[in-house]
């Protein structure tokens, strides 16, 4: 019988369900697309920081000399003290957060004579990857990557080619580029052969930064190394990771923590413990965040992804009202069944559970079509915002689903006991 | 009383107002629908209107994003910091920078810099400063046989000895005080902090670096670059373009999601509305038809459903309003650390979308009870 009743509720009025079912599926849309936004939204910004700020974690030798620079040009670069293996640099792809580190940018500062045009002059020049090819890992689950200073530096403008990283097996020239502002000095343009340390070397392209590099020659890292007398050596090691803004934990020395909050710590994408892993790879170094950026960054994706929670919570409340309201007027124009009912004879209990089990199945089938919508809606709008899809969050499927019946529900109760309340036959009669 | 019992005819008021307080609940759930839409509306566009501007401000984190610098590393004309501060305002910040290699007492080259640490505090956040050196340190301290006040980098602190130390420059000595530490993990921490008055004092130079950090949007700081270059035409002035493209591509992103969410959210509870209303009007289809059964013409009975309508719409905008500009207020609060204040710009955009939405779902059901005849209706379904 109460089956029977059910079915028919459905059939019969299909209208009115259409009407109440439209209300919550366009709610639980809104509500899923814009958790759908709100959860994503992080994980985007931080893409978006990382690849337009380049670095934030910076890895040197431990024992080194006091780095005497100015405004990005290192004064008398010495010979001296520790480097970096080179070789040493595959192993950050080893470490816990590896698929978080994005670039890595080793660089060795050095001063060159370059004879250009019969004359000979010292310059500040600094040896990098450019599009260094990085294997990591042997057989079926070897990797490979490129890595180097473009993809560091986005803001950078290249005028000609970027140099190839390795000198030419066939003895063809070396490569190299130079900033603007020393081209502008040395009459240097793209495809001009100078001579450093008797080496010729051509010029492939010209690059503005509107910084320090201006001022700055741009070697293959393996060309340096060769001038300066050490193989395999490397100054400084940018690194740029995606990482978790800075809360109380992550400035907590990890040596005091104890074991369990120390686990945390280590597993949560901090910069702190990304360059703490950093340390343990290599050996004798020391790694840290670059405070202006990862800083900064940590302040922007707090702003932002807040206000999207927000918004979305703006969402859920504004979504929770007019289902709520709609259930109420839907349950309101059917005061004259819940009087028939109760004239024939039902217990109030019984109405009660037909009209619960009708919302909750309602709530249910367009809670359902409303998270499909949402997360299709969310999805282009990460597409049109992000150019990259916000995945489906089978999560937010129970959250939307649930948030359907109870406010679906929440918004009928009132109604039907209002209504039960009243004497049937005054129901009945007031509209006959 | 007399004048309600005579068969004079029924004002419009009181039939609206009987309406309206008969079917309380009804009216009562209508009028939520209607000062819910509204909050929303006015909370998303109050924070739309002010969200460029916030995240412009956030992005002051990232500390100058305008430097001047002289070509080929000389000092700047003296008067620059005086010209500079004039031409980028009051609410842009500059600090001077001015550098020399001196020596250690161990006869190590280490970078000592002269700054002015009051304007470093206010734009340089990320300076991690275990002690600044303030006002009375600095006092005692000059009076006290001019040892100077200075912040040591946490990679500098292992090669300059103890609290007191000595550097010498051109074979001018200075006796320093460290009366903190700074961390970056950038250059500043191998560096050597003392305040330009001291250091041009010691080292006969003046500043050879100026940042500025000018606020506003890419527009804005394009502006000021344009001023600084008429008002100090030989030195290098450039924007920071790692802080400034970056910015404008964040800022623009987060304003086209804010724009999607706005006019989804806004949708979504423009139709619940329309629904819940649309459903409350044709649920009076027999009032309807007694009316027009009683002789009123159908413009009276649409007129009547439509000013109470728009009655509702009224103070659900009016209520509605002040909620959401509270709202948006107090998000101002917890996110952003500054108040968003009620723009009353909005408050006809609301009021028209309020009235837009009340109209339709008035208007929809009254074109459809049109074409019915009363007696039809008053017969049964």
């Amino acid at each position: 019988m109460f089956f029977r009743l059910l079915v028919e509720s459905f059939v019969r009025q299909r209208r009115r369900k259409l009407l109440a079912g439209l209300a919550i599926l366009l709610g639980t849309t809104a509500v899923t697309a814009m958790l759908a936004i709100g959860t994503s939204v992080g994980d985007k910004i931080n893409h978006e920081l990382s690849s337009a700020y380049g670095a934030n974690i910076v890895v040197y030798p431990k024992a080194d000399l006091l780095d005497v620079e100015i405004g990005g040009v290192s004064i008398h670069p010495g010979t001296a003290g520790s480097y970096i293996q080179e070789a040493d640099l595959t192993k950050l792809k080893g470490i816990f957060w590896r698929n978080n580190i994005t670039d890595i940018s080793p660089e060795l500062p050095l001063d060159v004579t370059l004879a250009n045009a019969g004359q000979s002059k010292t310059i500040p020049a600094v040896g990098m990857w450019f599009h260094h090819t990085m294997h990591y890992g042997a057989g079926s689950s070897a990797e490979s990557y490129t890595m180097g200073a473009p993809g560091m530096h986005p803001w950078w403008k290249l005028q000609g080619a970027w140099p190839a990283d390795n000198s030419p097996v066939d003895h063809s020239l070396d490569q190299a580029i130079a900033g603007s502002t020393l081209a502008a000095q040395q009459h240097l343009s793209p495809g001009d052969t100078v001579m450093i340390h008797n080496i010729p070397v051509r010029i492939t392209g010209i690059v503005s930064s509107g910084d320090a590099t201006d001022h700055l020659l741009l070697l293959p890292l393996g060309l340096a190394q060769q001038i300066v007398g050490h193989p395999g050596a490397v100054r400084r090691v940018y690194v740029s990771a995606l990482t978790k803004p800075e809360d109380a934990l992550a400035r907590r020395n990890p040596d005091t923590l104890p074991p369990a909050l120390r686990d945390r710590w280590y597993c949560s994408p901090y910069a702190n413990s990304i360059a703490f892993q950093i340390q343990e790879v290599l050996p004798y170094t020391h790694a840290e965040q670059i405070r202006r950026v990862a800083q900064g960054e940590g302040t922007i994706l707090q702003r932002i992804s807040g206000l999207m929670w927000l918004v979305a919570l703006a969402a859920l409340l504004a979504a929770a009202f007019a289902v709520a309201a709609s259930m109420t007027t839907a349950i309101l124009e059917r005061k004259q069944e819940i009087g028939l009912m109760r004239a024939l004879g039902a217990t109030r209990a019984s109405v009660a559970n037909l009209f619960f089990a009708e919302t909750a199945i309602l709530a249910l089938i367009s809670g359902t079509l409303g998270y499909l919508l949402g997360s299709l809606l969310a999805n282009s709008v990460g597409q049109q915002v992000f150019s990259s899809a916000i995945p489906f969050n089978p999560v937010l499927l129970p959250a939307a689903l649930g948030l359907a019946v109870v406010v679906s529900l929440a918004g009928s109760v009132p109604s039907v006991f209002r209504t039960m309340r009243l004497d049937p036959a005054a129901v009945l009669r007031e509209d006959a | 009383m007399s004048q309600r019992m005579s068969p004079k005819r029924v004002s419009l008021m009181m039939l609206m107002r009987r309406s309206l307080l008969h079917r309380r609940t009804r009216s009562l759930a209508a009028l939520l629908s209607l000062t819910v839409s509204a909050a929303v509306a006015t909370t998303l566009l109050t924070l739309y209107a002010s969200l460029d501007q916030k995240l412009h401000k956030q992005f002051r984190a990232f500390g100058a994003n305008i430097v001047i610098t002289a070509p080929n590393g000389i000092a700047l004309p003296p008067n620059t910091l005086a010209i500079v501060r004039n031409t980028a305002g009051p609410d842009s910040h500059v600090i001077p920078f001015a550098y020399v290699v001196a020596q250690t007492k161990n006869g190590a080259p280490i970078v000592v810099a002269g700054t002015d640490f009051a304007a470093i505090r206010t734009v340089d956040s990320w300076w991690q400063v275990s002690h600044w050196p303030d006002a009375t340190t600095v006092q005692t301290s000059t009076t006290d046989e001019g040892i100077v006040p200075s912040l040591v980098g946490t990679r500098a602190q292992a090669f300059v000895s103890g609290d007191h130390f000595p550097l010498t420059y051109n074979g001018h000595a200075l006796s320093l005080l460290a009366t903190g530490t700074v961390h970056t993990g950038g250059p500043e921490d191998s560096r050597v902090y003392i305040p330009l008055d001291q250091f041009t004092a010691w080292t006969g130079l003046g500043a050879t670096t100026l940042e500025v950090q000018a606020p506003g949007n890419a527009i804005q700081v394009q502006g000021v670059l344009d001023h600084l270059h008429l008002a100090i035409p030989n030195v290098e002035v450039h924007a920071v373009r790692q802080l400034v493209e970056s910015e404008g591509r964040v800022v623009s992103r987060t304003h086209a999601l804010m724009l999607s969410s706005l006019v989804l959210i806004a949708l979504t509870v423009a139709i619940c509305v329309l629904a819940t209303l649309t459903a409350s009007v044709l649920e009076r289809r027999r009032d309807f038809a007694i009316m027009k059964a009683l002789g009123s013409t159908q413009h009276q009975v649409s007129l009547l459903f439509l000013l109470e309508a728009v009655l509702l719409a009224l103070a659900g905008a009016a209520g509605g309003y002040l909620l959401g500009s509270l709202f948006a207020f107090l998000i101002g609060e917890w996110n952003f650390s500054t108040a968003i204040a009620p723009l009353w710009q909005i408050a006809p955009q609301v009021l028209l979308l309020n009235l837009l939405v009340a109209i339709v779902a008035a208007g929809v059901p009254m074109r459809i009870l049109r074409a019915v005849e009363p007696a039809t209706l008053l017969r049964g379904e």
